[in-house]
């Protein structure tokens, strides 16, 4: 009998009131793990309530102890560590060193959130006028919620959750229906908390219950990962619904290869930057530029190493990439490979058609390199989501930073180089929110926000460190005088 | 088999350390099987806290096939040699961990079997 996934409001494991479900399927082996229910405006109502009830007394619990459940939860994730990294290889494909890397970047938020009692301390003046004192307070401000998506299952639900509760927020967390087991098991391993009920609820679901959330009226704010036209209808309806809103989309990430740069040592980290999580990450490298006159040297030596890499599922220690998230994700990739071609770009490494023994109905595309790509071709312009990598030329410095600039996108950026005065400018004049210098995926830590620019993020406050401090809680200001 | 990504030589060398622990048992050598056990539990920690995404690379060039233990010998020349291996195995390894902290970890479990080598 297939597993059919509950909601947890209140502090209770409920039936949701769906009526379908999406089958929840291990995109290597083909296994149905689950079902998961598409949860209606019913169940988020039932949440939202549930969260907003919950909000006063939790509120109002002394910081110092809303940050010891963040020591516990740590505990309790580092306990249950290659549960979850397991959990993350079998319902989204990836490898079982990038799962454990999801995981450990999980818990470093978690770990922020207990540093929330410093960095929630208030500020103030004596005397701004005669005996008149002048304070700012950090209030909570509510329920909160976040929409995830199915490429980090575990790490982007705990960008959110550790800090809106420690921060005195309640919660409502709708995951991914394509990766909904994880945070089910986190919620299974929080039971162990035992938070107040109410302060964490999870509905599993997909349009309708995220649509339901962004117009709860008890929801004051929603935090969103997912593609750039849908963190755009979240951005507009969450603000036409008054709602607080940081929705970050999709990207197309550029790395410049300088010809002073370290060749091999370079290529192996695009490599991870290209090909990790199936390339399948909004600061996955999508576009390798290399300038001067290194062209071919680099795509031989990229092309070289991404042959090598092994495909596989990821439960085995040895493979070095997995799966793509479904068949229509395979489906779409290929079609896309397929159309660049089309549109004249050449292939130096083809992933289509790779399979893998015994996992023959896998949703495996191998890493795949195109060149003479124009500017106007789908691979130029378009966000794959899949181990496609394109290799462009530019003949220096001031060129590549154009090229990256006029993209639409504005996730990430990386330079590799040995001149500090060109990763210097690089710094300086590209339009991107997360900026790498000899680092291929520039994802920033937990106390730091996760930046992203142009189509690439909606909103003014960023999730992690002191952005999202500040989107959890309202700044009040009180001027005293006693008589 | 292949020692191609962090978690596939740091899941070798916490089997290698929970089969020596056996060994050092079955040959009542306690403190050497304790020694074994405890880094066996360093080395799980090491790969659960030092495993850092954005820098996670191939590796090539290592293979568990050349580090094969012979624990059916309990002698002390037999301790030895198992050690000897058990030395190699994370002389050769440490080098392509690029987490420093981790790649410690890898160092000193070497240096304790070079100890048990002689």
């Amino acid at each position: 009998m297939v597993k059919r996934l509950k909601n947890y409001i209140g502090g209770e494991w409920v039936e949701s009131s769906a009526t379908t479900y999406t089958p929840v399927v291990n995109p290597a082996t083909c296994e149905l793990l689950g079902e998961c229910p598409e949860s209606t405006a019913a169940d988020v109502d039932a949440a939202a309530k549930a969260a907003q009830a919950a909000f006063e007394e939790w509120r109002s619990t002394p910081m110092l102890n809303r940050a010891q459940y963040m020591y516990r939860l740590k505990t309790l994730l580092e306990d249950r560590f290659e549960d979850l990294s397991e959990m993350v290889v079998k319902e989204n494909g990836k490898t079982r060193d990038e799962a454990r890397g999801e995981v450990r970047r999980g818990i470093e938020s978690v770990d922020f959130a207990a540093s929330v009692p410093v960095i929630m301390r208030n500020d103030g003046v004596e005397d701004i006028a005669a005996g008149i004192d002048e304070t700012t307070l950090r209030q909570p401000v509510g329920v909160f919620a976040a929409i995830t998506p199915f490429n980090f299952p575990s790490m982007v639900p705990l960008w959110f959750l550790p800090t809106a509760i420690t921060t005195g927020n309640t919660f409502i967390l709708k995951p991914s229906p394509q990766t909904p087991i994880s945070m089910e098991l986190l919620f299974e391993i929080m039971e162990d908390l035992d938070l107040p009920e109410g302060v964490v609820n999870l509905v599993q679901g997909g349009k309708e219950a995220s649509m339901s959330v962004m117009e709860h009226p008890l929801v004051r704010g929603v935090s969103f990962v997912g593609s750039s036209p849908v963190a755009r209808i979240v951005y507009e309806t969450c603000t036409k619904h008054g709602k607080r809103v940081q929705a970050q989309g999709g990207a197309k990430n550029y790395i410049a290869v300088m010809p002073d740069a370290d060749l091999s040592a370079s290529v192996k980290n695009i490599m991870g930057a290209a090909y990790g999580c199936a390339g399948q990450r909004c600061l996955a490298a999508a576009v390798v530029v290399a300038v001067g006159d290194m062209y071919d040297q680099l795509k031989d030596e990229l092309v070289k190493q991404a042959k090598g890499l092994r495909v596989g599922y990821g439960l085995n220690e040895t493979t070095q990439m997995g799966t793509v998230i479904s068949t229509a994700a395979r489906e779409r990739i290929t079609k896309m490979i397929e159309q660049g071609v089309q549109q004249g770009a050449q292939l130096a490494l083809d992933g289509r058609g790779v399979t893998v023994n015994g996992f023959e109905g896998g949703n495996f595309v191998g890493p795949t390199i195109v060149e003479n790509v124009g500017s106007d071709n789908i691979l130029a312009r378009e966000e794959v989501f899949g181990p496609v990598l394109t290799i462009m030329k530019a003949d220096d410095f001031n060129s590549v930073v154009d090229i990256i600039n006029k993209s639409k996108y504005g996730n990430a950026a990386s330079i590799f180089t040995n001149n500090g005065k060109q990763a210097r400018e690089f710094k300086y004049r590209v339009n991107a929110g997360n900026i790498g210098v000899n680092i291929g995926v520039a994802a920033p830590s937990a106390s730091f926000p996760f930046g992203g620019q142009k189509e690439s993020f909606f909103g003014d406050l960023h999730g992690q460190g002191i952005d999202s401090i500040n989107f959890y809680t309202e700044r009040k200001i009180v001027i005293e005088r006693w008589l | 088999m292949s020692l191609n990504t962090f978690g596939a030589i740091l899941t070798f060398a916490i089997d290698l350390e929970a089969r020596m622990t056996a060994y050092y048992q079955a040959a009542g050598s306690a403190d050497r099987a304790k020694e074994a056990d405890k880094r066996r539990a360093k080395l799980q920690r090491a790969r659960q806290e030092y495993v850092l995404e954005i820098t996670l690379e191939a590796i090539d060039g290592l293979d568990e096939a050349n580090y094969v233990l012979n624990l059916s010998d309990s002698s002390p020349a037999g301790q030895q040699a198992a050690a000897a291996v058990a030395t190699r195995f994370y002389a050769e390894v440490s080098p392509h961990i690029n987490v420093r902290d981790a790649q410690r970890i890898l160092e000193k479990c070497g240096k304790e079997y070079a100890a048990l080598a002689g």
